[in-house]
């Protein structure tokens, strides 16, 4: 179980409902044993692109976030993504160990927002091939594994 | 929650359409002379106006300036790689008898403005009227007219392209024809629904519904003007499709689509009035042979595709261009992507103004998200202002990743 100070992290239940309730991810998904998988179709912008998105979240770990439709590394043609983990892609929506993201906050108010506004950095980036949307790379000198050290920290 | 995902899919080509427009009604604010320029405009030919008032001469003692062409419609459009503007106007001397040769007016003008030695530096004598040149500013293009004692509509005259004979014109008259046009609503669909409907409040009511303050009319003309300007611009032969000529079939096209049709979205409005265009473009039999007409209804024996007639060129590549000008803008109505869309629309209507306006998107989307005024709405996605209570709000976030 995930502790916070004297808040206990939501359960995959909770968060499930949180996300079938919400406009902004309207879709659909399931519960499995430990986590939920959650399916939603969004636009960044009315100009944007619509994309399929899967939130597979696991008590034990922190949400991943897949963009299923469009393949993203078809429509970067060969350039290597910004603020994703690799193998397989996923976005990196938040700093771990920061707070930003914490087992008591809802998915659909951090994950998917925060995916709305990377696809839409993501468009920028496309065209201008300049990453808008701020955030950090691990320095040259961390280890390969630092990010999911981060994040095993963070759960 | 089905009914609501179904009012989505159903708003969402529409909104998509509508939000395109707001874009191009961005572009134009970019592509147009600014409130401040044409201010500093007004204040500069006052001040001719005044000089030239002031002259011993007793003819141009009573004259009549005033904007007329792009800027006196509100249809003006930035030279592409020039920041000048170039403000048309006409220098009414009614004292002035059309019996007398052109040239000599024009030499009365040109004569008062080189004994002002501010004037005399800045001025550059074209084939009909005098440039004064405010640099990185704007031109004013002065022609002399005089009264057409045969128009009953008010008309006047200009000398011609050579400056040797006077004909007929009437700017007066083509401005009040043109801005009753241009204040034409069309009938929109969305307004309807979004006004009609109380179910519809959750996928329509966070989309930023904003009139354009100068219609779609002046919109549709500026877009069709930089869309020419980008496609001639490769041309060394001088046929580009004139302003006049693309300003008047733009009016009487949008006319007619607004009497006729009710739309979804201005976007549709601008490219129904593209399509109609050369449905006004006349071909009547003159002495056995059919010529091009594109009359100035507001006076007699004004034909802006004069020129159709004597170089055919001309009349080819004003198809030439409304064919890919359709073409183009039925095109930028179904694209997704804002990566593509700016791409496409750079190659058509000028880098340099998309990327102002693409880039004050980003600007205000990275401004709202530090202050935490970013939300994130169905259908619509990411709003900077005034989010409707079922939005969720974009909480500070720091994106991260493997290199």
């Amino acid at each position: 179980m995930i502790m916070r100070g004297s808040r206990p992290a939501l359960t995959p239940a909770q968060q499930f409902l949180f996300l079938r309730n919400n406009p902004i991810c309207a879709g659909e998904g399931s519960l499995t044993p430990t986590g939920l998988v959650w399916n939603y179709k969004v636009r960044p912008t009315l100009l944007s692109r619509e994309y399929s998105v899967r939130i597979v979240f696991d008590k034990r770990d922190t949400p991943n976030i897949f963009v299923r439709d469009p393949d993203l590394s078809v429509l970067a043609k060969g350039r290597s993504l910004p603020h994703v983990y690799k193998k397989p892609t996923r976005l990196c929506l938040y700093l771990p160990g920061s707070g930003e993201w914490l087992g008591i906050m809802r998915i659909d108010q951090t994950f998917v927002p925060w995916t709305a506004t990377w696809l839409y950095y993501f468009e920028e980036w496309l065209e201008s091939d300049d990453w808008k949307g701020g955030g950090e790379h691990p320095s040259e000198n961390d280890s390969a594994s630092a990010p999911r050290r981060l994040r095993r920290y963070n759960r | 929650m089905n009914t609501m995902t179904k009012n989505f899919a159903m708003s969402t080509d529409t909104l998509r359409r509508a939000e395109l427009y707001n874009l191009l009604d961005k572009l134009c604010q970019e592509l147009e002379i600014s409130d401040a320029q044409c201010e500093a405009a007004q204040q500069s030919y006052e001040a001719v106006t005044a000089w030239l008032a002031a002259s011993t001469h007793i003819e141009l003692q009573i004259l009549n300036m005033y904007v007329h062409g792009s800027t006196g419609l509100g249809t003006s459009v930035r030279p592409i790689g020039r920041d000048e503007h170039d403000v048309d106007l006409i220098c009414h001397v009614p004292g002035f008898s059309p019996r007398r040769p052109p040239a000599e007016l024009k030499a009365l003008i040109g004569d008062r403005l080189k004994e002002h030695a501010t004037y005399a530096a800045m001025l550059e004598e074209k084939k009909r009227c005098w440039r004064l040149n405010y640099a990185r500013e704007f031109h004013l293009d002065i022609s002399p007219t005089v009264p057409n004692p045969a128009c009953m509509n008010g008309g006047e005259l200009v000398p011609d392209k050579k400056a040797m004979l006077w004909k007929p014109t009437n700017p007066n008259g083509y401005r009040r024809l043109f801005e009753g046009r241009a204040r034409l609503m069309p009938r929109l669909k969305l307004q309807k629904t979004i006004m009609a409907r109380d179910d519809a409040q959750v996928s329509i009511e966070p989309f930023p519904v904003q009139r354009s303050r100068k219609g779609i009319l002046r919109r549709a003309i500026q877009l069709l003007k930089r869309h020419r300007d980008v496609l001639f611009l490769a041309i060394k032969e001088d046929v580009a499709p004139i302003s006049i000529i693309i300003t008047t079939l733009a009016s009487q096209a949008y006319e007619y689509c607004v009497n006729s049709f009710e739309f979804d979205t201005e976007l549709d409005v601008l490219i129904a009035t593209i399509r109609m265009m050369p449905h006004f473009i006349e071909k009547p039999v003159v002495a056995g042979k059919q010529i091009w007409l594109v009359a100035n209804e507001t006076t007699n024996d004004e034909n802006f595709a004069e020129r159709w007639n004597t170089e055919p060129e001309r009349a080819k590549a004003f198809y030439r261009w409304h064919t890919q000008a359709l073409a183009d803008f039925e095109r930028f109505a179904g694209l997704e992507g804002v990566d593509v869309l700016k791409t496409e629309l750079a190659k058509s209507l000028g880098a340099r103004e998309l990327g102002v306006v693409f880039g004050a998107q980003t600007k205000a989307i990275s401004d709202a998200r530090l202050d935490m005024k970013l939300f994130v709405a169905p259908t619509v996605g990411l709003m900077t202002a005034a989010a409707p209570a079922y939005a969720t709000q974009v909480r500070r976030n720091t994106n991260f990743g493997d290199r």
